[in-house]
């Protein structure tokens, strides 16, 4: 049977421990730096929040920072990014050439989607029964477009037609781009059910539509298609310090297929909410291509009035 | 070095007749680097023999059958043959399996291991340093006590066995029963012709058996003797030939990245070879020395030539075997089941002094 | 060892005949073969490899003469949808590899011929009907002559690194060995 003496040790000895461990668990947690991250709308944002929340979580925890998703329209992205809205952006390689040569936007990483990697072309195609072989064909035809700021819905096609010596704004019957959203699937749609006659399709559109089910390799033929550009780009305001930005891009390099955060309660696989495969650290001479297509066809941020 | 009396001319012999035949049964058809390989040979074998289904790695090897029917030949010609054996027979033949593990893991057995040096790949130095530090501290588990014991004389002939076996094996070399697998592709296909191949063994095995030349063996004595050790200058014997041949029929290319039948995973090309030593200097002999004395009638080595096959299939039907990709995840727990069996073996077969 | 006693003698006699039948049987059932099962794994294996090479000619036959005619993106297309039904099958990925190598996506190229070699070695063999030696050789020169000059130049990036390794491994794979 304990002695008293030292039964009155054990209480004392307990008394000590839960006065030096209460107030440590009780302290206040450090309080996170914020920060915004600017994402580019491809259809709505409640979309691009439900893709890039889980992304932004892990930014969080990897970086001890506390990141904020912003949803921004590609409109707006140049006006609300040099408003100081957000110091990171996501957007599509003609949005990082112009925030580069605008704002002196950091390069962080290029996302990774499909076939071609962190790359993907923009292709002109017709319906395999149209009769049209090559780009000479879509001469006096109907063709619809994606988004003008999309490189590779719009920039990379126009520069296809010029190298072939078309010219956009004479040698077609009309050209239109569509409304609203989920406008790459809608000009694929367009030609697919005979409202158009040539459509400009991103590559990566048109793989993850035959991926899918949605329409057969064997409906579509291929008239034309441009060398391969750089995807989606993360990149940093000239004021964020190098060595978070090299931090940054070495958490989005490293993530894998099998990375997870908890979402309310739920473990999300980060990768395939965001609809990407990974990431890949370019370098900016790799956007040079695009800057010659955007010089031709007098686009931002090389347009002139 | 003193004058070579009729002994150390042999293990010379030995050493240059490896060398040469080792790039030349390359250059003759077996696969690059690979002109001589006991554990390759063993893999392949065993594929032949249906014990394990990787359709890339299935043929009989001539060569493998010569080396221990030449042994046999020639201790039977010289009276050297011998019946022997009764010393810890399962371990040995858990030995054997290990032996073939820690050679699959670096692509290769001691004798590949230099015949990659000499062709320039740099990716087997890292075996090479493996093999020495096995070598090294087996030899310290020697001097600690530990004995797996010596093979008493035997009489009923446990010895023949395994010659016996393999004169089966030679029988279906000429027999080619429909049983027998034979690759159509990759490496299994690559082979010199069987009776240059079988020839070339013959010849090997008789002159391992008199000089009892072993590349662990060599650098046992490399480590306890230095250059005075005949081994040693048969080793080195090997390698300048070896060398030679390789440079003269352009079979010679330096480098680490881009070489045949190796990966870039050096630290677990050096620990395959740590075990392959380590093993080796506790059970007597390396995988091509386990033939030899199998061939002589010891039939604890005969049963490291059962554990070796037991190796062979295992490692390719289990996916053990390391590629150009590097080692994958069971080949890197095998190794280390191998060292955990040695470790054990160690402390179970330690002789401890009772003061 | 000489037979001693009468036992002896009765099992030399009965290993004499046992070894005489088994000589008998080899010489006469081996040529009738009577009530045999035999295994020949290596036709079985022929007839295998003639029916996968008849299977790949008709199923990419199409992505094939897309190919021919410089159609490398209808040709992925064609893939992507044969993908659908084949999942992991090797033969897309080292096809994928040629188009990919045509479109100038040099990284992804040596990626799908990676996986396609892995699956399958028959694709580095020199004499295999299914050899793709040519395209895997032209990856490994262009791998070898700007990865590795971008790698050197940018010696932290990870990506230039997994590239280069995966060169490295087709190099090797085409340098022959045990595999």
């Amino acid at each position: 049977m304990m002695s008293i003496s030292l039964l009155k040790k054990l209480v004392c000895a307990g008394l000590l421990l839960g006065l030096v461990l209460i107030p440590a668990a009780c302290k206040p947690q450090r309080e996170r730096p914020k920060m915004k991250i600017g994402f580019m709308n491809c259809n709505s944002a409640p979309e691009t929040l439900q893709r890039f929340r889980p992304l932004t979580r892990y930014l969080s925890e990897r970086l001890d920072i506390d990141f904020e998703a912003v949803p921004v329209d590609t409109q707006d992205f140049e006006e609300r990014f040099a408003a100081g809205e957000f110091a990171f952006t996501h957007g599509n390689s003609l949005l990082y050439i112009i925030l580069k040569e605008n704002h002196n936007l950091q390069l962080i990483a290029t996302e990774k989607r499909g076939q071609f990697g962190a790359r993907t072309a923009g292709a002109i195609i017709a319906r395999s029964d149209s009769g049209m072989k090559s780009l000479q064909d879509i001469k006096g035809k109907r063709m619809v477009f994606g988004p003008q700021l999309a490189p590779t819905g719009y920039l990379a096609q126009y520069n296809l037609m010029l190298d072939a010596g078309l010219d956009p704004e004479r040698d077609l019957a009309y050209y239109a781009i569509p409304s609203g959203s989920y406008k790459h699937e809608k000009v694929i749609y367009a030609i697919y059910f005979g409202a158009y006659d040539v459509a400009a399709a991103p590559a990566l559109d048109l793989e993850v539509m035959i991926e899918a089910g949605k329409i057969d390799a064997d409906d579509i033929t291929i008239l034309g298609q441009s060398p391969i550009i750089p995807y989606c780009t993360f990149g940093a305001a000239e004021k964020v310090d190098p060595q978070l930005v090299e931090r940054f891009r070495k958490a989005l390099v490293e993530l894998t297929p099998e990375t997870t955060v908890d979402i309310d309660g739920e473990q999300v696989k980060v990768l395939k909410a965001a609809w990407i495969d990974g990431f890949e650290q370019l370098t900016d001479t790799d956007y040079d291509l695009i800057r010659s297509w955007a010089r031709r066809a007098n686009m931002p941020p090389y347009q002139k009035f | 070095m003193g004058r070579f009396d009729r002994h150390g001319w042999l293990i010379l012999l030995a050493g240059a007749a490896l060398g040469l035949a080792g790039v030349m049964l390359a250059a003759w058809g077996n696969p690059e680097n690979s002109g001589i390989c006991v554990s390759c040979f063993i893999e392949n074998s065993a594929g032949a023999l249906g014990l394990h289904g990787n359709e890339r790695m299935q043929y009989l090897r001539p060569e493998l059958v010569g080396f221990l029917l030449g042994g046999t030949l020639s201790a039977a010609l010289f009276r050297e043959f011998r019946s022997r054996g009764g010393s810890a027979p399962l371990p040995r033949f858990v030995s054997g399996l290990f032996l073939i593990v820690g050679c699959a893991v670096f692509i290769g057995c001691p004798i590949k291991l230099v015949l990659r040096l000499t062709a320039g790949d740099w990716t087997a130095v890292a075996g090479l340093v493996g093999l020495v530090g096995g070598v090294w501290v087996g030899l310290r588990c020697l001097a600690a006590g530990v004995h797996f014991g010596s093979g008493r004389r035997q009489s009923g002939g446990s010895g023949l066995w395994l010659p016996a076996l393999f004169l089966l094996f030679l029988g279906l070399l000429f027999w080619q029963p429909t049983f027998l697998a034979l690759s159509a592709s990759g490496s299994g296909a690559q082979h010199a012709p069987m009776l240059i191949s079988l020839g070339v063994g013959l010849g090997l095995g008789g002159l391992a058996q008199r000089s009892r030349f072993c590349i662990t063996g060599s650098l046992r004595d490399l480590l306890l003797m230095g250059r005075r050790a005949p081994l040693v200058w048969g080793l080195a014997a090997f390698f300048l030939v070896a060398l030679v041949a390789n440079l003269g029929t352009g079979q010679f290319h330096s480098g680490y990245y881009g070489q045949p039948g190796s990966h870039l995973d050096a630290l677990w090309s050096g620990l395959g070879m740590l075990l392959v030593g380590w093993v080796s200097v506790l059970i007597g002999g390396c995988p091509f020395r386990q033939l030899i004395k199998a061939g002589e009638g010891d039939a604890d080595a005969g049963l490291a030539v059962l554990g070796m096959f037991a190796g062979g299939a295992l490692v390719q039907a289990w996916g053990l075997a390391a590629t150009a990709a590097g080692v994958p995840l069971f080949g890197k727990v095998a190794v280390l089941c191998g060292l955990v069996f040695v470790l054990v073996s160690c402390l179970l077969f330690r002789e401890r002094s009772s003061t | 060892m000489i037979p001693g006693d009468r036992f002896d003698r009765v099992l030399v006699v009965l290993l004499l005949a046992v070894l005489l039948s088994l000589g008998g049987l080899l010489a006469t059932q081996a040529r009738s073969g009577a009530g045999a099962v035999t295994i020949d794994r290596n036709l079985e294996r022929d007839l295998a490899a003639r029916a996968r090479l008849a299977f790949f000619e008709q199923t990419y036959a199409p992505v094939l003469s897309l190919q021919a005619a410089g159609n490398d993106q209808q040709a992925l297309m064609k893939l992507e949808e044969l993908g659908r039904r084949y999942p992991g099958e090797a033969h897309g990925d080292i096809l994928r590899a040629a188009s990919l190598l045509r479109l100038g996506a040099l990284p992804e190229a040596v990626a799908a011929a990676v996986r396609a070699v892995r699956r399958n070695g028959d694709y580095v063999d020199r004499d295999s009907p299914f050899s793709q030696r040519p395209v895997i050789e032209q990856l490994v020169d262009e791998g070898l002559s700007s990865l590795a000059e971008k790698a050197r130049l940018a010696p932290g990036n990870a990506t230039l690194g997994e590239a280069l390794k995966n060169v490295y491994y087709l190099q090797s794979r085409l340098a022959g060995g045990c595999e």
